[in-house]
């Protein structure tokens, strides 16, 4: 059991950065939409409506746990912790700092991407047992848009793979240490535009988000796959979806943004304070994600799977060969 | 009882009721979700053999692509109003000698190759496996490529016939 023991420290520690990252990312949604909206969000609950997404929770866990008639009792149950339990796992190879990282994974990037991967299938669980059409609609675009961005999501980072020679995110953040040129820094969003691009697009459609919400439409399909939720078990499936866009950007900084390092400052002056430039950087994703939320329309289903399969992936696979043979011509011998 | 062995015995049990459930269950997509916990058990033997990467793929390609895109079709498919229809073998005594006839095969084949523990188990990482595949098993790899090239122009053509 002594192998047990020392993993619960950091298992705990997952659940409450997820849980604090929770509230404080529903208040920051609330307060940047309202002001994208030209309101003013929540302002009555606390000082400028601080305590707002506190009273939300309690109303949450106190509210009645209702399971219709007619569901699939068994599966109904499950979808929710077949939600949640992935989202809590993509934080495992997540690299704070230096040394802040519940683990060191040396496929941790594939690894991130294949837990989030598993999300949609309880969002397919959920739709399919509640056994309600608006569900079931929310469902089905969930699985469509799964199969169709998934493949671009992997392909748009393979550049920065073939580049850095490895999966492991850490050594991902060391190659981006330092500048070109003594001004540039050595970002691979500077570098890998078109990777940079791709990568934001699926995200934006892996994380269900505006303009590719559709699986939980509001407007057309009342809340897509999570209808029928109510309670805590809604607060589950609420919660991985922050929880996602949490990962997705820690994602996004590491691959382009140069993880916990800062360009100009040295390494001995960042070291201290590594994790909050990386939770900062990734709250500065969150804020865009947001303000896309904010400003664009809902695309339509099939403009999305037009979209997906017969612009993103040729590009991706084009990018690719380009990149490929650059990589080779530039290192014949390979990069690392 | 070792912790590792706890581990061994705990990804058996899910693999061997997410294969009964994937047989027995009457509702189709129940049938999926049994396979997803089989699927899912195996990614956990190839972490607990040492093959992180291949557990890694296993999980992305086997549970979030192709069982996706399962349920995605079984989605698709009509449901009839008065519950699934009852799925009746007639064929029992000859489909569990087929089956024990496999399994006998498999556990032949496979003795002498599995490591007796974990420390024996299998380490290739992500370089390793590559290097393989553009090396000396690079004609293995394409034939692979070629047989499921193969298979996909066959569903073209067998659902391109109906049309005719």
């Amino acid at each position: 059991m002594s192998a047990v023991l020392p993993a619960i420290p950091p298992v705990l520690a997952a659940i409450g950065l997820m849980l604090a990252n929770g509230v404080v990312l529903i208040y920051m949604l609330r307060k940047v939409l309202g002001h994208l909206h030209l309101r003013l969000g929540p302002t009555h609950v606390g000082p400028k409506g601080l305590v707002q997404t506190t009273a939300d929770v309690l109303k949450l866990l106190s509210k009645e746990d209702v399971t219709p008639n007619g569901v699939d009792r068994w599966m109904y149950v499950l979808a929710p912790v077949v939600v949640f339990v992935p989202s809590l796992m993509a934080y495992a190879a997540l690299p704070f700092s230096e040394t802040l990282r519940i683990t060191r994974l040396e496929t941790g990037l594939l690894y991130t991407f294949a837990v989030l991967s598993l999300v949609p299938l309880g969002v397919i669980m959920a739709g399919w047992a509640s056994a309600n059409k608006y569900a079931l609609i929310g469902a089905l675009r969930a699985a469509a848009q799964q199969v169709a961005y998934e493949v671009p999501l992997l392909l748009s980072v393979l550049p920065v793979v073939m580049i850095v020679g490895s999966l492991d995110l850490a050594e991902i953040v060391a190659f981006q240490t330092g500048v070109w040129a003594g001004v540039v820094p050595r970002w691979f969003v500077l570098l890998l535009v078109p990777s940079f691009v791709l990568f934001m697009i699926s995200a934006l459609c892996e994380l269900n988000q505006t303009p590719f919400d559709m699986s939980e439409a509001e407007s057309e399909l009342v809340a897509g796959f999570a209808t029928e939720y109510s309670s805590m078990r809604f607060g589950l499936i609420f919660l991985s979806e922050f929880s996602n866009s949490f990962v997705i950007s820690a994602l996004a900084v590491v691959l382009f943004f140069g993880g916990w390092t800062l360009p100009f400052v040295p390494d001995a002056v960042i070291a201290p304070v590594a994790p909050l430039v990386f939770v900062a950087k990734t709250y500065v994703g969150i804020f865009i994600f947001m303000w896309i939320r904010g400003t664009l329309p809902r695309v339509r289903i099939d403009q999305l799977m037009n979209l997906g399969w017969k612009w993103l992936i040729p590009i991706a696979l084009a990018w690719i060969m380009i990149v490929g043979v650059v990589v080779k011509l530039a290192a014949p011998g390979g990069v690392a | 009882m070792s912790l590792e062995s706890i581990i061994f015995a705990i990804l058996g049990v899910i693999a061997v009721s997410g294969g009964i459930l994937t047989v027995f269950a009457r509702d189709v997509t129940r049938m999926a979700m049994g396979l997803g916990a089989f699927l899912i058990a195996v990614a956990g033997f190839f972490v607990y053999w040492g093959a992180t990467f291949l557990g890694v793929v296993q999980l992305f390609v086997y549970i979030g692509g192709v069982l996706v895109l399962m349920i995605f079709a079984i989605m698709l498919v009509h449901r009839s109003p008065d519950g699934s229809p009852l799925l009746e073998s007639r064929h029992d005594v000859a489909a569990l000698a087929v089956a024990g006839g496999l399994f006998f095969m498999v556990v032949t084949a496979l003795r002498g190759y599995v490591p007796d523990s974990v420390d024996q188990g299998i380490t290739s990482g992500p370089t390793e496996l590559s290097e393989a595949f553009l090396g000396p098993m690079l004609t293995h790899f394409e034939m692979g490529g070629v047989l499921l090239l193969a298979v996909l122009v066959a569903v073209v053509v067998i659902l391109g016939g109906e049309d005719r």
